[in-house]
């Protein structure tokens, strides 16, 4: 099976936080969590969201193995075995680790896996007005990063980066 | 449990506009997404209406009609509440005449159709609106200048835009989605970006020119000079479609580069290299936002981004500014009855013999309403009704607004929940959201499109805003319709469809066609870009336009400002919020808690502030607290402070309404605001910094 990710392209966030309220919606959160964030640099912006890790520091760090990745490479955890120790909090990299406090529990982006099998694109996705949540098959995400990433350092050739179907 | 159904409707949080799927179940809205066949905004969604099921289903909202009885709010029937209000009009009718009734709304919410109509078959020409400084404002400029508003033809891929004081990322204003902008973009346009703050899109921009707040005017200016002394103008368009252009280009002459890098602090250079930039790459377009228009240079300032768009020939071409074709849909101006406000009313407007301009676009400024209610003169004005409005907290110098408010013999509120104008009022009528509403939406805007929202679900005993006119209309003996549904089908008339079938098209779109002046000419009273204004001219003011100090600066008040030492530019907007609204909802609110002023370091550390500090913004007229963001962004002589500010949680009535809101610094007298269009300044004036002397552990 094909493994998919999701990745922000930062250089094109501009700090709307139409990606987080979209989360929100579609996980049922109300203030709390927020499996994605963005941080307020101006005029940069910053989102903090799990990278799906392939060697998933969260998942090493859990005590009562809670936290697996699926065919996909999708880092999801299983909250009936969670136990709310937070270990997994502290040992990701990027912040992405949420805590629920009304459930006691750990919780994560998780791909938005349901939305996926209906063929419907991640919640946050979907709502970003300037398409930098890139999501998809990981080999040709990972090609487009690196372009995106050669491009973004030119101004011009800055504007071919982009998610927009343009026609 | 039920299946989820999805409706397809239209957006208003803001604006409004963009497409949405609404899904339901059991009854009750439990998700919106975007419409990806939405011409507007092609399937994305910004927080404001992502967050709609947090406001429709808010414990806080008011679900019913209300009055305020001797034990406070009481619940009432539609019947009793509709009585109410037409038994007060009636009396203020009898005994001061409709003149002393004041009909109110806030920003553009797609029903002054409706409520103008109200207003006028009431014979009132006294209504009050964002629009003294707000888009109608540019509208009205726009008119006597060159007959309509011209709109930046995104879809048609221009190749320079300039944001001129916008962000339209964040803000989605009028007729522009920040979407629309952004594939234009993408497709590879030139970017220039004037705004005080580096902002992203400073960021992504070629060129950016960061001005001292308020000196737009004086840098349209530059751009004319350097256009016109190198030679970068349209000559055919000039010499066929200006009229004036000798006269204007004296007036451009008195504004040489070093004078307006004096003013504007935007070094001589880069003005000359934007100028030629946008005078060269074409088609260009210019993107204006309100702080253009907040103050007392408004209408010159929008008469001279016309003029730069005029000279450039790019007025009314593909990617240019253009005038969009409005879809075969009756216009908001016949279904409002202007013209039924006889001429004996249409004198009696609250400043109209000033504010001519403001007259002509059927509004007043909120000043001269004030001074009615507060001091009789020229009468008094007795009763109110206000429609998704909160001027306590939106309009200049808010200790008069709310004195005023709190003076008015009987005043009735439109709205959701009981805000801090609100609780002013005498009768609370519950309004419904744009998912309890069916309606021809966009319509007002210029920007070719026609949009069904269309009703999702009831909420309670919430009405839409439409049918509250509607209703209250019938019983004055105006002339309505039965139903709501039953007046789009006569807005919808000409293009054929009846408010069903429109329903299930989703949307009308004019169809284009540019370059409309060869034949037509421009509807000014010469056929041309009237740069030289025959109508100003007329009514006693200076033809040409010019630039003018505001009155509180360190140019016009040296003394005051060794007193005030920083320029306040208030008014900063959040991507989360829109005005005054949202504060109560618990997603929005998350991301953003409290009010922000930004600071520059150099300038806090002179303070003592550190970033996160609460801090006392002063100015002559008060003082209001916010919490200082330290940031190198902004000029160090600059200070930067959200707008909008109330606390919804903090539950005495007055919500906490003057605690952070920026309003009660701001001015209101008649020598502060445009004087044709008694646009009032809420951008710019002087302050002073402090940090706040309570516990900072305690504030926060």
């Amino acid at each position: 099976m094909k493994k998919v990710s999701l990745i922000f392209f930062k250089n094109d966030c501009m700090g709307c936080h139409a990606c987080e309220i979209a989360c929100k919606q579609e996980h049922g959160f109300g203030v709390g969590p927020r499996l994605v964030r963005v941080i307020e640099r101006a005029p940069d912006f910053i989102p903090i969201y799990c990278h799906h890790c392939t060697k998933a520091p969260c998942k090493a760090a859990c005590p009562t193995k809670a936290i697996s990745r699926n065919e996909q490479g999708i880092v999801l955890i299983d909250e009936e075995l969670c136990i709310g120790c937070k270990e997994c909090m502290e040992a990701c990299p990027f912040g992405a680790m949420q805590f629920d406090d009304d459930r006691d529990v750990a919780v994560k982006c998780d791909l938005c896996v349901e939305r996926l099998e209906n063929n419907e694109e991640p919640a946050c996705s979907k709502a970003c007005a300037t398409r930098c949540i890139f999501w998809g098959d990981t080999k040709q995400l990972s090609e487009k990063i690196v372009a995106a990433r050669s491009k973004s350092a030119n101004p011009t050739l800055d504007r071919e980066v982009t998610g927009i179907e343009i026609a | 449990m039920g299946d989820i159904t999805k409706v397809r409707t239209v957006c208003r949080s803001c604006h409004g506009g963009c497409g949405v799927i609404a899904h339901v179940k059991d009854g009750k809205v439990i998700k919106v997404e975007g419409d990806p066949e939405s011409p507007i905004s092609h399937g994305t969604l910004c927080s404001k209406c992502l967050a709609i099921t947090q406001l429709a289903y808010h414990p806080d909202r008011i679900t019913y009609p209300m009055k305020k009885g001797n034990n406070g709010w009481e619940r009432i029937s539609w019947d009793e509440a509709l009585d109410t209000v037409i038994g007060k009009f009636k009396e203020v009718i009898k005994e001061y005449g409709p003149e002393s009734i004041v009909i109110g709304q806030g920003t553009g919410r797609d029903y002054e159709s409706h409520l103008y109509r109200f207003a006028n078959l009431l014979g009132t020409p006294n209504v009050l609106t964002a629009g003294h400084m707000c888009y109608v404002s540019r509208v009205a400029a726009t008119l006597i200048t060159c007959g309509n508003l011209p709109i930046c033809d995104y879809p048609a891929d221009p190749k320079c835009i300039v944001m001129w004081a916008c962000n339209p990322q964040w803000t989605n204003p009028d007729e522009y989605k920040g979407e629309g902008f952004w594939r234009a973009y993408k497709r590879g346009s030139k970017l220039i970006v004037i705004d005080p703050r580096k902002g992203f899109l400073a960021k992504k921009a070629d060129l950016w020119l960061q001005l001292r707040p308020g000196t737009d005017g004086a840098l349209a200016f530059g751009f004319l000079h350097v256009i016109i002394e190198e030679g970068l103008y349209d000559e055919t368009f000039v010499r066929n479609y200006i009229h004036g252009w000798e006269e204007f280009k004296k007036r451009v002459q008195e504004y040489p580069l070093e004078r307006v890098e004096g003013i504007t602090w935007v070094k001589k250079e880069l003005i000359r290299n934007a100028a030629k930039i946008y005078a060269t790459v074409k088609p260009a377009c210019i993107n204006w936002g309100v702080p253009t228009e907040q103050t007392l240079n408004c209408t010159d300032c929008t008469r001279l981004l016309t003029g730069l768009m005029a000279v450039t020939g790019n007025l009314d071409v593909p990617g240019g500014n253009a005038f969009f074709v409005p879809p075969p849909v009756r216009p908001v101006s016949q279904f409002s009855r202007h013209k039924d406000l006889s001429p004996e009313q249409w004198k009696k407007r609250l400043g109209g013999e000033q504010y001519k301009l403001a007259a002509r676009v059927a509004l007043i400024t909120p000043k001269v309403a004030w001074d009615a209610i507060l001091t009789g003169k020229p009468y008094p004005l007795k009763a109110g009704l206000l429609c998704g409005t909160n001027p306590v907290i939106t309009r200049a110098n808010a200790r008069e607004a709310y004195e005023a408010l709190k003076k008015i013999n009987f005043l009735a509120v439109i709205d959701f929940f009981l805000t801090p104008t609100a609780e002013l009022a005498d009768v609370f009528l519950p309004a419904g959201t744009w998912l309890e509403q069916n309606h021809v939406a966009d319509n007002w805007k210029r920007h070719g499109y026609a949009l069904a929202r269309q009703k999702v679900v009831e909420i309670g005993e919430c009405w839409q805003d439409h049918k509250i006119f509607l209703e209250l209309g019938k019983r004055m003996g105006q002339e309505w319709w039965d139903t709501v549904e039953d007046a789009l089908d006569y807005l919808l008339e000409p293009s054929g469809l009846t408010w069903e079938q429109f329903k299930e098209k989703g949307f009308l779109k004019g169809e284009q066609v540019y370059h409309k002046y060869m034949d037509k000419g421009f509807s000014t009273p010469t056929g041309k870009v009237e740069l030289y204004s025959t109508v100003l001219e007329k009514w006693g003011h200076d033809p040409l336009p010019k630039y003018r100090e505001v009155p509180e600066g360190p140019v016009s008040k040296p003394e005051l400002f060794k007193e005030y030492p920083y320029i306040l530019n208030a008014g900063l907007r959040t991507p989360t919020f829109f005005h005054s609204a949202n504060r109560m909802i618990p997603w929005l609110r998350e991301i953003r808690p409290d009010p922000i002023v930004e600071i520059h370091p150099k300038t806090a550390a002179k303070h003592g502030i550190e970033d996160g500090d609460w801090v006392t913004i002063e100015s002559p007229r008060g003082h209001v607290k916010e919490r200082a963001k330290l940031t190198d962004s902004i000029d160090p002589r600059v200070v930067v402070a959200e707008h909008g500010w109330w606390f919804p949680e903090v539950k005495d009535p007055g919500h906490g309404w003057d605690t952070a809101n920026i309003n009660i610094l701001t001015d209101n007298s008649h020598e502060s605001m445009d004087p044709v269009m008694g646009a009032t300044n809420l951008r710019v004036l002087l302050c002073k910094l402090s940090p706040c002397v309570e516990d900072q552990e305690e504030l926060r």
